[in-house]
C-alpha cells in the first residue's frame, strides 16, 4: 500500500527539485505559527486588555470565517452566537455559582445550541436571504435576552462575573493580573486554532470547500449539502460561543450590545479586512480593526472619519483583505 | 523519498520558527517603551465618557468642567506639590468598550481614581471593573441600580442624582399643582422605567390616578400614533420619561398635536443641551428636574464662583447640568485626597464619607450606606422669552432641599444597617 502511494506521488512534476517549499510547510504548521504569534502579541500591543479583546474578536471572526470564507454563506446573525456564549458563561458563574471552566463549557454549548436553532431555520436559504433570515433570528435572540431581566440584567447588562483566582491543575493563577488573564484566554484560543485547523484539513473540511466551490457538483458526488452546511454552521457556533465566554470572563460583564446587529456587522468587517477564507486572516483583521479604533480614538474625537478612510483604502487596494493579499504576494 | 522530505522539512521548520521568533522580538522592541514607562508622580484620574455618539455634546462639557477642577487643584498647590492629571477616554456609549477602557485605565495608565460615565449600563460596567480592582469610582450619571447592594462596593460613589430622586422631586412638585390624572409616555429601557417607577412611588402620597403608560423603543422618530392615544385619556399631566433626542422629538410632536393646551407636560430630567438643540418652542412651558442650573448663582456663592471660573477658562461660556457633574465628581475626589493627605484608597474613602461639601450647587454629602450624594434637586421650567443670554433657557421654579427621606432607604436597597 505504502509503495503504491509513493509511485503515485513520484511522477508529480517539480516534486524532486524542491520536495517541500517553505510556504507549504508554513501552511502545514499554520496552527503552531498562529499560536506563536498569539504568545508574543501582548508585548507589541499598547495595552493588554486590547490584546485580549483582539484575541477574542479574532476567535469570533475565525468561527464566522468558517461559515463565510470556507462555506461561502454570509451570515448577518453571528452576534447571536457570540452573545449567547457570553451570556451562558456569565449566567453559569453569576446565577448558578459554577466554576469558571464550567462557564466556558456552557458558553460553547450555548453557541452550539443557538447555532443549531438558527441553522435549522435558516440553512435552506441562500445569499441575501440567508443574511436576512440570520439577522432576523439574531434580533429575536437580542430581545429574548433583553427581556429576561432577572437572568441577564436586561438593559443594564449582566454584572458580577468576578473571577479573582483560577486554579489549573493545582496551580493558582491570579486572574486579575492582565498578563495572566491574557495567557489563560490565549490558551483557549490556541486550542481553537488546532481544532479548526484539524477540521479544515479533514475530509469534511474538503467537503465544506467543495460545497462553496460548486454546490451541484458536490451534491452529484454524493455529499449531503444541507447537512454539511448545518454542521458547519453549528461548529462555527461553537467557536463563537467560546469567544463569547472568554469575552465575559475578560470584561467581567456582558453588555446587551454584544447581541446587537452592530456586532454582527463588525465581525463581517473584520473577516473582510483580514481576508476571508484564510486561516489567520480573521486575527489580522481583528488586530487591524480594534487597534485602529482604539488608538485613533485616543487622539481625536473624530476617529470615525480616519477609521472610515482607512477602511475605504483597504477595500480599494486590498480586495482580498490584508492577510489574503499578503499571502497572494509571497506565495512562491 | 519519504525520509528525505521529513529531514529537509524539519530543518526548514526550525529555521522558520527561529526567523519568526526573531522577527517578533524585533517588532516588539520599539513598542516595549510603553511597558517600561516610569511611574508618573501625577495623581491620575481616569475619565471615560461617551465623546462620540448621541451624548457627545454633554460628554465634552463634562470633560471641560472636569479639566477646570483639575486646574483649580493644581493651582492650589496640588497634594503637597503633587499635581493631578485627567486621563480622558471615549467609551462610545458602549458598556463593553467602557469595560475595556476601564481595564486600560487601571492596568496600563495606573490611574488612582476613575470618575465618569454617561449611561446607566456604562457606569455599572465601569463600576464592576473598578470595584474588583479596589479603585474608587465616582459615577456622574443617573442610575438607581448603582445604589443597590448588589452593585455597590465601598469603592463606589455616586455624585449624580438618581432617577428615584429626580422623578420624585418633579412629581412632588407637579402632582399637587396640576391634577391627579397622570398619563405616561416612557422609553422602553432602564432609564425610562426607573424614572416611571420614581414618579409612581412619589405619586402614592398624592393618590394620583395612573391613566396609562405607553411605551416606545429608544431612538423613536415618530410619536404620531402614540400621542392621540395619550390625548384621548384626557390626563391633567402627561409625563414623558425619555432622554436626549427622543425627548426632543416627543416634545416637538406633542406641541404640534396641541397637547400643551389641555395638559401640563412634565419630564423627569430636562437636559440643557437638549433644550438648546431643540429650541425654545418645543420645550416651552415644560417642567422637569435637573441637578444643576447656572441660574443658582443668585442663591449660592459656590455656584457664582464655579460659573465665573468656568466662563473665564472657556471664553464666557456657562456650565451646563452635565458639565457641572463632571466638575463635582472630580473635585470631591481631589478634595478628599487633600483631606486624607494621600492617594491611599482606604484613606480617601474615609475622607469622602466624611466630606460635607458645597462646591457648585449648595450643600452636599455622601450617604454612608450607598455613597449616594445627598443633594438638592431643582425643578425647572423651560422658557421661551425674556432670555438674558444664550444659556438662559430655564427658570428655577422649585427646589427640593437635600434630604435622605427622598432617597430609597438603605434597607430597601439591601444594605445592612
Amino acid at each position: 500500500m505504502q509503495s503504491s502511494t509513493n509511485e503515485v506521488i513520484q511522477p508529480l512534476p517539480g516534486a524532486q527539485a524542491s520536495p517541500v517549499g517553505w510556504f507549504e510547510l508554513a501552511k502545514l504548521h499554520r496552527a503552531s505559527l498562529a499560536s506563536l504569534v498569539v504568545l508574543v502579541f501582548p508585548l507589541v500591543m499598547p495595552f493588554t486588555a486590547l490584546a485580549a479583546n483582539i484575541l477574542i474578536y479574532g476567535l469570533f471572526a475565525l468561527g464566522f470565517n468558517l461559515v463565510y470564507g470556507y462555506l461561502g454563506l454570509l451570515s448577518f446573525g453571528h452576534a447571536a452566537l457570540f452573545g449567547t456564549g457570553a451570556y451562558f458563561c456569565g449566567i453559569a458563574i453569576v446565577h448558578l455559582g459554577l466554576p469558571w471552566y464550567a462557564g466556558i463549557g456552557l458558553g460553547v454549548v450555548g453557541g452550539l445550541l443557538m447555532a443549531a436553532v438558527i441553522g435549522v431555520l435558516a440553512i435552506r436559504t441562500r445569499g441575501i436571504y440567508f443574511a436576512m433570515v440570520t439577522m432576523a433570528l439574531s434580533q429575536c435572540a437580542y430581545y429574548l435576552f433583553y427581556e429576561a431581566v432577572d437572568w441577564t440584567g436586561g438593559e443594564n447588562g449582566l454584572r458580577g462575573i468576578n473571577i479573582h483566582q483560577i486554579s489549573v491543575f493545582g496551580l493558582k493563577l491570579d486572574f486579575i493580573n492582565p498578563l495572566t488573564r491574557y495567557y489563560v484566554i490565549a490558551a483557549f484560543v490556541i486550542a481553537a486554532f488546532f481544532v479548526l485547523s484539524r477540521i479544515l484539513a479533514s475530509p469534511f473540511g474538503a467537503v465544506i470547500e467543495a460545497v462553496r466551490e460548486n454546490e451541484a457538483r458536490a451534491r452529484a458526488s454524493g455529499y449531503d449539502v444541507t447537512t454539511t452546511r448545518l454542521i458547519t454552521f453549528v461548529l462555527s457556533g461553537g467557536f463563537c460561543g467560546l469567544a463569547g465566554a472568554l469575552q465575559a470572563l475578560h470584561l467581567s460583564i456582558v453588555p446587551i450590545e454584544i447581541l446587537h446587529y452592530d456586532t454582527s456587522g463588525i465581525v463581517v468587517m473584520i473577516a473582510l479586512l483580514g481576508g476571508m477564507g484564510t486561516f489567520f486572516g480573521p486575527m489580522i483583521g481583528a488586530a487591524a480593526f480594534l487597534m485602529l479604533e482604539n488608538i485613533v480614538s485616543t487622539w481625536t474625537v473624530h476617529w470615525q472619519l480616519i477609521v472610515g478612510a482607512v477602511f475605504m483604502i483597504c477595500v480599494l487596494f486590498f480586495p482580498a483583505g490584508i492577510w489574503g493579499t499578503l499571502i497572494k504576494r509571497i506565495k512562491p | 523519498m519519504t525520509r528525505r522530505i521529513t529531514t529537509s522539512g524539519s530543518i526548514s521548520r526550525r529555521r522558520l520558527l527561529a526567523t519568526a521568533g526573531a522577527g517578533a522580538a524585533l517588532a516588539a522592541s520599539p513598542f516595549r517603551i510603553n511597558l517600561l514607562q516610569a511611574q508618573e508622580a501625577n495623581i491620575k484620574i481616569g475619565f471615560p465618557v461617551p465623546l462620540t455618539g448621541p451624548y457627545g455634546a454633554e460628554a465634552q462639557d463634562q470633560v471641560r468642567a472636569a479639566q477646570l477642577a483639575i486646574a483649580q487643584f493644581n493651582d492650589g498647590g496640588g497634594l503637597n506639590g503633587r499635581k493631578a492629571e485627567l486621563v480622558v477616554r471615549d467609551d462610545k456609549l458602549n458598556a463593553g468598550e467602557a469595560a475595556t477602557r476601564s481595564l486600560e485605565l487601571v492596568e496600563q495608565e495606573k490611574v488612582n481614581f476613575v470618575v465618569g460615565s454617561l449611561s446607566a449600563a456604562v457606569q455599572l460596567a465601569i463600576n464592576n471593573v473598578t470595584k474588583e480592582r479596589g479603585i474608587i469610582f465616582n459615577s456622574i450619571s443617573q442610575s438607581d441600580a448603582i445604589n443597590e447592594a448588589k452593585d455597590f462596593s465601598k469603592y463606589t460613589f455616586h455624585e449624580a442624582l438618581n432617577p428615584h430622586m429626580t422623578a420624585g422631586a418633579v412629581g412632588r412638585y407637579a402632582f399637587p399643582k396640576f391634577g391627579k390624572k397622570v398619563a405616561f409616555l416612557t422609553a422602553d429601557y432602564a432609564y425610562g422605567t426607573e424614572m416611571l417607577r420614581g414618579f409612581l412611588e412619589a405619586g402614592k402620597a398624592f393618590n394620583i390616578e395612573n391613566l396609562g403608560d405607553v411605551r416606545h423603543p429608544i431612538g423613536a422618530t415618530d410619536f404620531s400614533t402614540l400621542l392621540p392615544r395619550l390625548q384621548s385619556l384626557k390626563p391633567d399631566i402627561l409625563c414623558i420619561c425619555n432622554f436626549g433626542r427622543d425627548q426632543q422629538i416627543a416634545l416637538k410632536q406633542a406641541t404640534d398635536f396641541g397637547i400643551k393646551k389641555t395638559t401640563q407636560i412634565i419630564a423627569p430630567l430636562l437636559s440643557h443641551a437638549s433644550r438648546v438643540a431643540a429650541g425654545p418652542q418645543a420645550f416651552d412651558g415644560v417642567i422637569g428636574g435637573c441637578s444643576f442650573y447656572w441660574g443658582l448663582e443668585d442663591k449660592f456663592a459656590s455656584t457664582k464662583a464655579f460659573n465665573a471660573a468656568f466662563s473665564k477658562m472657556y471664553d464666557g461660556k456657562l456650565p451646563t447640568d452635565y458639565g457641572a457633574l463632571g466638575y463635582g465628581g472630580v473635585r470631591t475626589v481631589l478634595e478628599a485626597v487633600k483631606t486624607a493627605g494621600s492617594v491611599d484608597t482606604d484613606k480617601v474613602i474615609v475622607a469622602l464619607e466624611a466630606l460635607k461639601y458645597d462646591d457648585y450647587k449648595g450643600p452636599q454629602y455622601y450617604r454612608k450606606c450607598d455613597h449616594q450624594s445627598v443633594q438638592s434637586v431643582l425643578v425647572i421650567k423651560s422658557k421661551s422669552k425674556d432670555m438674558k443670554n444664550e444659556s438662559d433657557v430655564f427658570e428655577i421654579i422649585g427646589t427640593e432641599e437635600p434630604n435622605e427621606a427622598n432617597l430609597r432607604s438603605c434597607e430597601e436597597l439591601g444594605h445592612k444597617a
